[in-house]
């Protein structure tokens, strides 16, 4: 307690505009605070939803159900990691105004910078051990499938074309494409995240920031289409008036192009995406990530407490 | 409060610098899944059509692909348990618009359509002339499905070899069926059969025969696993046809010569 | 003197309101300047509303000033470095519910840097000072109000700050509880600690404070050593044990005759917290 105790003397150094320690010592507590709220139960869901899913298809049958197996959990998975994305990270910043505990964490010597980022890099551990655990569970559904599809395609396809469909099962089913289209699934997460993150840090409560950062999302799928209507009309093949147009540029520059994060809808029909497309993708997502922990950054920085 | 209106202030520009330069990176980005999408061949659909179904897939969010087969999926047990058609072409047609790329929905589309539900036809309608014109306009559903699919799979030969199949079993039409195959054969992947059937088909095609002549030769020549019952028969037929001369044609094994005329 | 602890020099705070329509901003505190000298105990008082929490929240730095400055042992507040030698206590403090108590030390023991050995020899010191060493794996989410005040203490003095500011340390808190608080505050203040006080529970603030402040509408409005500002200087109190009848007249008569007035005269009560302690830890002796 005394001034001369060696800890008093270890923060009597030089104080460090940022330290990583204190970002991590945030993101550390921001994933334990996750896991103890049981955010993975919500998994529990996603392994029932896969289960009831495969029990549906087996019911049915015809051709092309390994593919649907594949699609609906991509699908799932996108929308798992999506709603958990923006919903863990809403909750974050209101809560802590909330319930004052930001009072206590700032009143420490951690700037503002530093506790936005250790909360999203907290948010993103915990999305990055759901997609895991989903890519796990999913990759025993899909090896059981193969399996079965491959069983059939022996029992029913005539000779000549047996080694031909197998051949063609095994190659495409654990692709690099499959597992790329996953690394991108959790990159847009992380995206929806930082972007979540931003909104709140302006909004005053998180169902505000709920339906804003989800209609931002949602705008952001239609991001192609509204550009291709303002940059080529012609060949758009519509007269685009100016307020229109105004408003598409707006869509354009401020929403993010979420269709870019959907490789996995190219993943579900055997497309080939080439390895140079997934580094674009990732550099574009860690631009949209950077970015938004920025301007949350500018938005947090003065707010009043 | 003044810093607070400054820091929006300069978060806003941020976001509108960065705005306008991601803008080229991502035309560029999404001009490039578009030709791995589609190789060389560009769909064009006009900004109405687009708008439609990009408000759905704005909906739909990132769930294009699962909600596609869902629907299909709709489709396959409207078939098995209703027998409704319409709803079928209901089903089908917001599914392959979804994923225009999924060649099995074209096929079983065009399947269900041309095969069954003619089928269905020919078994429920009594009126011969109501029965004769509904089938015909079912076959032309199930062909209009595979055109559509060929222009988005270009890549796709088992859409051209059904295409063609349609073209010969329903439409009794060999020169469009000899086409079909014969862009079947063209495609990567494909199964020889193709080359063959579509020189078969032609020698149907009237006008064509010396040309069917000619590719059936080649393949004869080509290798003796070409050399099936009916390519061995037409060629014959052709031959005949033609006025080939006696010490001009080829060889036929005993068991498949066809009688002297 | 050396520099002090605290100091807010010419500070005004405006707040505008949310909404659009209604125009001006609201003063919650008018040109204020204040001092806190290191190794005072400082309580600054004042109704509901009078800006007691805004200046603390200004010279926490979770406020910006709209002019003035304000520094902590001469480092401005805007300056994240100048929250090296502070802890916080805000009032009614909230901490994560999922933590346990010592978790809870932990995270903010971090956050200051503190690592390793170190960090868990603290946690474990401070826990025990503050009483909590039992509870120290439960959830925080299960804690008490008082236990939550506590954790609040601790979590405020993990880096050993060297001056504390607690705001309204003891609401909402029984008496025993209270009391601990109490001494915990004095037991600071014989180590050398600085701390600012927020509280309505006057009595306290009068037995812990060396100098106190009262604010009213934003500004200060009375300043100084305790003892000065409530001392009545020509007045003298005499309390006497045993003391006959005979000799409490003869008092009087000499009163009298000295030129004195007897201002009052009566039998001295026993503090009611003292006496509800005493019931309560004998009942709670009984019990054992």
């Amino acid at each position: 307690m005394t001034a001369n105790s060696p800890s008093a003397a270890a923060h009597a150094s030089a104080h460090k505009l940022f330290s990583l320690g204190r970002a991590a010592a945030i993101a550390g507590n921001t994933l334990r605070d996750l896991v103890r709220q049981k955010v993975f139960y919500f998994m529990l869901v996603f392994a029932l939803v896969l289960i009831g899913m495969s029990l549906v298809l087996a019911a049915l049958s015809f051709q092309g159900q390994l593919q649907m197996v594949m699609n609906m959990s991509l699908g799932a998975m996108s929308v798992f990691t999506m709603l958990l994305a923006v919903l863990a990270s809403a909750m974050m910043l209101p809560k802590d105004i909330e319930d004052r505990t930001l009072y206590t964490i700032l009143a420490k010597p951690v700037s503002r910078f530093e506790y936005l980022l250790g909360k999203l890099a907290g948010v993103a551990l915990m999305l990055l051990i759901a997609t895991l655990l989903m890519t796990v569970f999913f990759c025993i559904v899909l090896w059981f499938w193969q399996g079965r599809e491959i069983a059939s395609i022996r029992g029913s396809v005539q000779s000549e074309l047996v080694d031909a469909e197998v051949a063609k099962v095994m190659a495409g089913t654990f692709t690099p494409t499959l597992f790329g289209g996953i690394g991108v699934i959790f990159l847009r997460a992380v995206v929806c995240s930082a972007l979540t993150l931003m909104v709140s840090s302006f909004a005053t409560s998180w169902l505000f920031t709920v339906i804003i950062s989800l209609m931002l999302i949602l705008i952001g799928h239609i991001v192609p289409i509204a550009r291709s209507a303002w940059m080529d009309p012609i060949q758009a093949g519509v007269d685009v008036p100016w307020y229109l147009s105004l408003f598409l540029r707006l869509i354009t520059v401020f929403a993010p192009d979420m269709q870019l994060f959907n490789i996995v809808d190219d993943i579900a029909v055997g497309t080939h995406v080439a390895s140079g497309i997934f580094g674009q993708v990732t550099a574009l997502g860690c631009g949209y990530i950077t970015i938004y922990v920025l301007v949350a950054y500018l938005f947090f920085a003065w707010r009043e407490l | 409060m003044a810093g607070a209106l400054k820091g929006r202030v300069i978060g806003v520009a941020v976001l509108l610098v960065w705005g306008i330069l991601k803008l080229p990176i991502e035309t560029e980005l999404t001009a490039q899944l578009q030709h791995e999408r589609l190789g060389k061949y560009k769909i064009t659909a006009s900004l109405r059509q687009q708008a439609g179904q990009a408000g759905f897939i704005a909906v739909l969010g990132g769930l294009r692909a699962p909600v596609a087969d869902l629907l299909f999926i709709r489709a396959h047990i409207a078939w098995q348990q209703h027998v409704e058609y319409g709803r079928m072409k209901l089903y089908f047609d917001i599914c392959t618009a979804l994923q225009p790329r999924r060649e099995m929905f074209w096929d079983m589309a065009a399947w269900h359509m041309a095969y069954n539900g003619a089928a269905y036809i020919e078994q429920t309608e009594k009126d011969k002339y109501i029965r004769d014109r509904q089938m015909k306009e079912y076959y032309k559903v199930g062909e209009d499905y595979l055109l559509r699919a060929v222009e988005n799979c270009p890549d796709s030969w088992s859409l051209y070899d059904r295409l063609g199949s349609l073209y010969r079993e329903k439409f009794h039409d060999p020169c469009k069926a000899a086409a079909a195959f014969a862009r079947a054969a063209e495609r990567p992947n494909r199964l020889d059969y193709t080359r063959r059937l579509a020189a078969i088909y032609l020698a149907d095609c009237p006008g064509h025969e010396k040309e069917a002549y000619d590719k059936l030769l080649a393949l004869y020549k080509e290798s003796e696993k070409e050399w099936v019952p009916s390519l061995l028969e037409k060629i014959q037929i052709l031959e005949r046809k033609l006025g080939i001369p006696k010490e001009e044609r080829v060889y036929i094994p005993e068991k498949h010569r066809l009688l002297p005329d | 003197m050396s520099t002090p602890a605290i100091s807010i020099q010419n500070l005004t705070k405006e707040f505008i309101p949310p909404s659009v329509m209604r125009r001006g901003a609201i003063t919650a505190v008018r040109d204020l300047s204040l001092k806190v000298e290191a190794g005072h105990v400082y309580g600054l008082l004042g109704p509901n509303g009078s800006g007691k929490s805004t200046t603390m929240k200004v010279v926490l730095g979770l406020v910006t000033p709209t002019s003035g400055k304000t520094f902590i042992f001469g480092k401005n507040s805007r300056d994240v470095e100048s929250r090296e030698a502070v802890g916080f206590l805000p009032e009614n403090p909230y901490f994560y519910k999922f933590l346990t108590g010592e978790e809870t030390v932990h995270f903010y023991g971090k956050l200051c840097g503190i690592r390793g050995k170190m960090l868990r020899d603290r946690t474990r010191e401070l826990l025990a000072l503050v009483g909590l060493e039992d509870a120290a794996n439960r959830r925080v989410g299960g804690y008490s109000k008082g236990m939550l005040q506590r954790i609040g203490l601790a979590q405020a003095l993990v880096q050993d700050p060297r001056l504390l500011v607690l705001d309204e340390p003891t609401a909402g808190v029984d008496p025993a509880g209270s009391r601990e608080i109490c001494d915990l505050i004095l037991q600071f203040k014989a180590r050398g600690l600085t701390v600012l006080l927020c509280s309505h529970l006057l009595s306290q603030v009068q037995e812990i404070c060396d100098r106190i402040g009262i604010m009213h509408r934003g500004g200060l409005v009375r300043e100084g050593p305790l003892d000065h500002l409530i001392t009545i200087e020509n007045q003298t109190e005499m309390v006497l044990e045993n003391a006959s009848p005979e000799l409490l007249a003869e008092l009087r008569a000499k009163i009298a005759a000295g030129g004195a007035r007897l201002a009052g005269e009566g039998k001295p009560q026993q503090n009611l917290e003292r006496y509800f302690l005493d019931v309560t830890s004998e009942a709670k002796k009984s019990d054992q």
